[in-house]
């Protein structure tokens, strides 16, 4: 059965994220795409890294967040209405 | 339903087998399929230890020899064997539990369950040791309600191990609803717990079944591990490549004379070998089908006689793709099979994830548009642009494995698809399909 779950190097940050310029390079937002019903809040919150498919799911860019987005990102997050974002730090 | 192309009967002439009982297999090298040559009967217990001895006891040594005999997973990923075992034995909160997966959701491959159904002692001697190794304490083997002889063969192998006092390993069945996504070993652990046989966002090494490390192996994965416990990692790699030792299952169909036989052959055999194995071809090959559904199309010209695999996994290098190879002859049209397949895929979703369900479905609309002669070169343009925007979003490899398939068409049938856009349907979508696209018939 070739079909595989692809994972990434993280951990959950569930309390709002702040950034300091150490961690900058690594904190990401990340979409549950399993979760996600494409609502499109998220795009319309965080543009910066955010956009939609021709469906209404987003395209997260993989560009790290800068601390300037860090109150838009946590919004975004809060917004989802089914929960299917989330910052993420790379352990690594 | 306006996706895809007739289903039609893909094995004329072909015995009237039920898709779910053990195939004819073949052995080029006689290794987990060795033992008696019947393929309609379970070896007992007390044949499968005097044919091989039985298992030893698992532990460090046998974790250090499945890592020396470079062993990867057979369902596809071609992962490691020992970094996924190492993974979970260092896991300090122990408890462990493995599962066998037997769900094999792939519509062309028979693999799993013919050795199952055959040789289901090696495959629990496999889970067996594999759980001592990791500290586990529970096997369950995860298979599909369909799949009669397979359990029939699972349950009698239990008993015969509990009651022989063989084992005390508890070993347990669980059936799903056969489908494509199921055999996804997150959705193993998500059905296990209780959920619907669909991926889930979890890591299963770390919180699997019920929350406790769990390893999930392709059973026929765990047929090579009994072996490689009890022979040692260098009798595993006297045949095949340095880079993929070792045999491997290979389910063969289309136009040959024995379709849906599984072969046992050395890994990095090439495709006329494992066609001869299944009574050659009846129809001058044209193309293949490598890895089955989310696998790739290659021109049967370029790569009759090349080793397969030989790179990074087992078959297919960069491909995860399981042991699965189709002849679609000359005179059939290989791009209306590629589009059967990937409506297929299509319908065959999770229903999770946007991007795969409205992704592949639209790649399945434009490439039947295109088999019927209603394409255009804009529309080949429109594949290509959503392939870029679907490829690396599923929640699972469904999506990327439905791409792989379907870039490798565009690639291997480009002067075809060019005489689709211009003149319309061909005179090779009058000849059956190759494709079982609801299992072997």
């Amino acid at each position: 059965m070739p079909v595989t779950i692809r994972y990434h190097a993280v951990s959950v940050v569930s309390q709002p994220v702040k950034v300091n310029s150490m961690d900058r390079e690594s904190t990401r937002i990340e979409v549950d795409i399993i979760a996600c019903d494409g609502q499109g809040y998220c795009a319309e919150l965080l543009p910066e890294r955010i956009t939609l498919d021709e469906w209404g799911y987003p395209i997260v860019r993989d560009t790290p967040l800068t601390s300037e987005l860090m109150d838009d990102a946590n919004r975004a997050v809060r917004t989802c209405p089914v929960n299917a974002l989330s910052i993420h730090r790379a352990t690594r | 339903m306006t996706l895809g192309i007739p289903v039609r009967n893909p094995y004329p002439g072909a015995p009237s087998r039920s898709a779910t009982e053990p195939g004819p297999f073949v052995r080029l090298e006689s290794r987990i399929l060795a033992g008696p040559p019947s393929r309609d009967v379970a070896e007992p217990l007390d044949l499968h230890v005097r044919r091989i001895g039985s298992c030893p006891v698992g532990g460090p040594s046998i974790t250090l020899a499945i890592d020396k005999s470079g062993l990867t997973g057979r369902g596809g990923a071609a992962f490691p064997a020992a970094r996924k075992w190492r993974a979970i034995a260092d896991q300090d909160h122990g408890g462990a539990v493995v599962v066998v997966n037997a769900h094999e959701g792939e519509p062309a491959s028979r693999k799993d369950r013919t050795l199952l159904a055959l040789r289901p002692h090696l495959v629990l001697d496999g889970a067996v040791v594999a759980a001592e190794s990791i500290g586990a304490t529970e096997v369950i083997v995860y298979t599909a309600d369909t799949y009669t002889e397979v359990r029939e063969a699972l349950r009698r192998a239990i008993t015969e191990r509990r009651d022989s006092g063989y084992s005390t390993m508890p070993i347990t069945v669980v059936a799903a609803a056969h489908g494509y996504v199921a055999g996804e070993a997150s959705a193993a652990v998500h059905k296990l717990n209780g959920g619907r046989a669909t991926p889930v966002r979890i890591r299963p090494r770390e919180s699997g079944v019920h929350g406790r490390p769990t390893l999930v192996h392709n059973a026929e994965t765990l047929a090579h591990v009994a072996l490689i416990a009890r022979a040692g990692p260098a009798w595993f790699r006297q045949v095949g490549t340095p880079e993929v030792p070792g045999t491997g299952l290979v389910t063969v169909g289309g136009a040959v004379h024995s379709p849906g036989t599984v072969v046992e052959a050395p890994l990095g055999s090439t495709a006329a070998e494992l066609v001869q194995a299944a009574g050659g071809w009846t129809l001058r090959p044209h193309a293949i089908l490598f890895g089955g559904y989310g696998g790739v199309w290659l021109r049967a010209a370029d790569v009759w006689n090349s080793p397969l695999g030989g790179g990074g996994g087992p078959w297919v290098s960069a491909t995860p793709a399981c042991g699965i190879l189709i002849v679609i002859p000359e005179g059939s049209c290989g791009f209306a099979e590629a589009a059967g397949v990937m409506s297929h895929l299509a319908r065959v979703t999770a229903g999770n994830c946007g991007p795969c369900v409205h992704g592949l479905r639209a790649m399945a609309e434009t490439t039947t548009r295109v088999v019927n002669g209603g394409g255009t070169r804009d529309d080949v343009r429109r594949l290509h642009e959503l392939v870029d925007t679907v490829r690396g979003r599923g929640g699972c490899g469904h999506p990327d494995g439905a791409i792989n398939q379907l870039v490798s068409a565009l690639v291997t049938f480009a002067p075809h698809v060019d005489d689709h856009i211009r003149n319309g349907r061909c005179e090779g979508m009058r000849t059956p399909s190759y494709l079982p696209s609801r299992g072997w018939l």
